[in-house]
């Protein structure tokens, strides 16, 4: 392939549109600017909170204040300021139907491919929608609480379920985590609750659709998921956001906590708005997601898919307590233009005989910046415990970078740990063995870089690979190595 | 330059004879290096930090840590010239209560050059270490090939390994990649010797130095090599 075809091709990907990037206009209300304690007062009164919540979040304010920006990432952070960010918006509600939702609202979500009302079409997925500060609504609650399933919006499981809120909250990710874990404690607004009871199989995939859409907001959700023992959930998270100039701010903390025997499935596609071409605008994604695996045989498979964002720092980590438990962690993060994404996972091995498994796979182009960095930690109890990691990069284009850095400390002789990871470009074998065989160029790339993917690919739940695999054809589309 | 360094191996063509104080190791156009550091001793640790390889030129860095050794390691090489070639290889044996810190800088500056890194090392005792390897290929460094290999035994409960294998890569055209494991002596093996009536001791002896002779495998002098290789099995022996 001639230099010119290959310049036009990767021209094309830039003009990609982002096909989100609508704003939806309905009325919202906001409360002022800035951050300090009379705001956060202000959120827990609007949320109608009791006083042990406020507290919480005021007792993490005053860790927030203390705490530094964190600065070791590979990444190029434009300072934030954070008393320039509204910390809650919300659609109003129509006095007239208060129990209805919003038209607008509905068709923002069905234009999102996320339908509010419960279809028998489409009876596999149960959804709770999240548009700016506030969940809209949440779908299929009552079939699941038959099977004694609680699915609702985080808001109203502090209302209707305090004790399990109380007991589980900030018990993977502590308020003072880090900067943006603490900053989320404090002004966090709405996200997921789910409870699965003993011996219960969901019969649905349950799933959280975030939305921000408000000018000059943040949005920062937070999502608790519990697995009592013996029960399985599968839960999927998906995002996007409107196409703007400024740069909004999403800091979310995910926990989720599985008991003896429990297995959850927790598959992300991240499509927040990535920035235009040049680098302007886009959603800083800076993310604390958690899991811990409390019982013995419990599991937790991590699969995400990073498309978006402008900045990406985001580690989905399991804690290995229980003894034979085990955890996977698969992602795909594709960077294009001036995207940059630092992103990885961590598996602390305390329990016996316990089993992770990493697979990574970073694509990058345009002037994108591209991270593995990964921790494997084996505790001097982690008998026989067993990980295995790889890391695969692949580069497109030659002003972009892919890096990897794991941090591997092992402190058990039983203990078994081995990593590996490579960098390269499309060869040009493989693209001249397609050329060949009369397969076009974009095609080919196309079809080198899903076969690339496919591992991951293949663990995500059928909701969401074909909304997937369209994804990553949209945003690469044609690329030439 | 200090009594650790038992021997400075094989010696040619260096522009800048390693001398005391100096700590930037320059290999001129086309020439070649090649070093074997022996460190018997904790007093002190490599007489080189910095490497600079030109056009063309070739460095073969070996370094062994002896038993009862604990040191700093450090060393950044710049691959400045075209078509040079860098190997950076180590050996750790740590039965005691040792602490070793290897840390090395691959920096590949221009290309059509390649570099290999190859580490291996046994922790036994209360013995720590900590390896921190980095690959950093630079946006015009193309068809750069970087290698980066590290291994490492636990022999006992106390002991901990923490290594940090890192790529850093702004160029497209390139082949790089790194591989860490950090495990235990197959029980397998030592079976298979054993019902063949070989000791569990020698079994695991054979284990270790078969672990550890890939780094031996492309030393090119062979006299070195073997002495080498000698003092290497008889620590193991002791381990």
């Amino acid at each position: 392939m001639d230099d010119r075809t290959e310049k036009n091709i990767l021209q094309d990907i830039a003009g990609q549109e982002y096909e989100h990037g609508f704003v939806t206009d309905v009325e919202q209300e906001f409360i002022p600017k800035g951050l300090n304690e009379d705001i956060i007062r202000l959120i827990s009164a609007k949320k109608e909170e009791p006083e042990w919540l406020l507290e919480f979040r005021l007792g993490a304010f005053r860790r927030w204040q203390k705490m530094k920006v964190p600065a070791w990432a590979h990444l190029k952070i434009p300072e934030i300021d954070f008393q320039d960010i509204i910390y809650y918006a919300a659609p109003k509600k129509d006095s007239d139907r208060p129990k209805e939702i919003d038209p607008e609202l509905e068709k923002t979500f069905d234009k999102l491919g996320i339908p509010l009302g419960e279809r028998a079409a489409l009876a596999g997925v149960a959804v709770d929608a999240v548009f700016d500060s506030v969940s809209v609504a949440t779908t299929f609650r009552q079939a699941l609480s038959e099977k004694g399933i609680i699915f609702c919006s985080f808001s109203e499981a502090v209302k209707e379920h305090p004790d399990l809120v109380r007991k589980y909250l900030a018990s993977v990710v502590p308020v003072g985590d880090n900067f943006y874990a603490a900053l989320n404690s404090a002004v966090f607004s709405d996200g997921s609750f789910c409870y699965i009871p003993k011996g219960v199989r969901c019969p649905m995939e349950l799933s959280s659709y975030f939305r921000i859409n408000a000018r000059g907001t943040g949005q920062f959700e937070r999502t608790l998921i519990v697995a009592d023992e013996g029960s399985y959930v599968s839960y999927m998270e998906g995002c996007t956001a409107p196409m703007r100039d400024e740069n909004q701010l999403h800091a979310a903390v995910v926990e989720i906590v599985v008991e003896k025997d429990a297995e959850v499935k927790y598959s992300t596609v991240q499509n927040w708005y990535p920035g235009d071409a040049q680098g302007r605008g886009g959603i800083f994604n800076f993310v604390t997601k958690r899991g811990i695996c409390k019982g013995c045989g419990s599991h937790l498979s991590w699969t995400q898919v990073e498309t978006g964002s402008a900045i990406t720092w985001k580690y989905p980590s399991t804690i290995l307590k229980g003894d034979n438990s085990s955890s996977e962690f698969y992602s795909v993060a594709v960077t294009n233009n001036w995207q940059q994404a630092d992103t990885g996972t961590k598996m602390i091995h305390i329990g016996k005989n316990t089993r992770s498994r990493i697979i990574s796979k970073g694509i990058s182009a345009g002037h994108s910046q591209n991270s593995y960095r990964g921790l494997v930690k084996m505790l001097p109890g982690a008998d026989n415990a067993r990980n295995y990691s790889q890391c695969d990069s692949l580069l497109i284009g030659d002003k972009c970078g892919a890096h990897t850095f794991p941090d591997i400390q092992n402190a058990n002789m039983t203990a078994v740990v081995e990593h590996e990871a490579t960098t390269s470009k499309i060869s040009e074998d493989q693209l001249f063995y397609c050329n060949q065989r009369g397969i076009g160029p974009e095609e080919a790339v196309g079809l080198i870089v899903n076969g690339y993917a496919r591992e991951v690919l293949s663990k995500l739940p059928m909701e969401f690979a074909v909304e997937a695999q369209k994804l990553l054809q949209v945003s690469l589309e044609g690329s030439v190595g | 330059m200090t009594p650790s360094i038992e021997r400075e191996a094989v010696m040619e063509n260096v522009l800048q004879p390693v001398r005391e104080n100096v700590r930037t190791v320059t290999v001129a156009q086309g020439e070649t290096l090649e070093r074997v550091f022996m460190l018997r001793d904790s007093s002190c640790g490599l007489p080189m930090e910095h490497l600079v390889l030109e056009a063309g030129s070739r460095a073969d860095v070996t370094v062994v840590v002896m038993p009862g050794v604990s040191c700093d390691i450090r060393l950044a090489v710049d691959i400045a010239g075209e078509n040079a070639c860098c190997s950076v290889k180590g050996i750790y044996l740590c039965p005691d209560n040792e602490k070793v810190h290897i840390a090395v800088d691959m920096n590949h500056l221009v290309p059509h050059c390649s570099s290999r890194q190859l580490f291996k090392g046994i922790a036994g005792g209360s013995s720590s270490v900590d390896f921190y390897g980095k690959i950093i290929v630079a946006a015009l460094a193309q068809k750069t090939e970087a290698y980066q290999e590290n291994h490492s035994l636990l022999l006992s409960d106390k002991s901990c390994v923490n290594t940090r294998p890192q790529l850093e890569i702004y160029a497209d055209d390139v082949k790089c990649s790194h591989g860490a494991t950090i495990g235990r002596l197959n029980g397998e093996e030592q079976f298979y010797m054993r019902s063949r009536g070989i000791t569990l001791r020698e079994a695991r002896v054979l284990q270790m130095i078969s672990f550890l002779s890939p780094v031996f495998h492309d030393m090119p002098e062979s006299a070195v090599r073997e002495e080498i290789e000698e003092a290497v099995e008889k620590a193991v022996r002791q381990m």
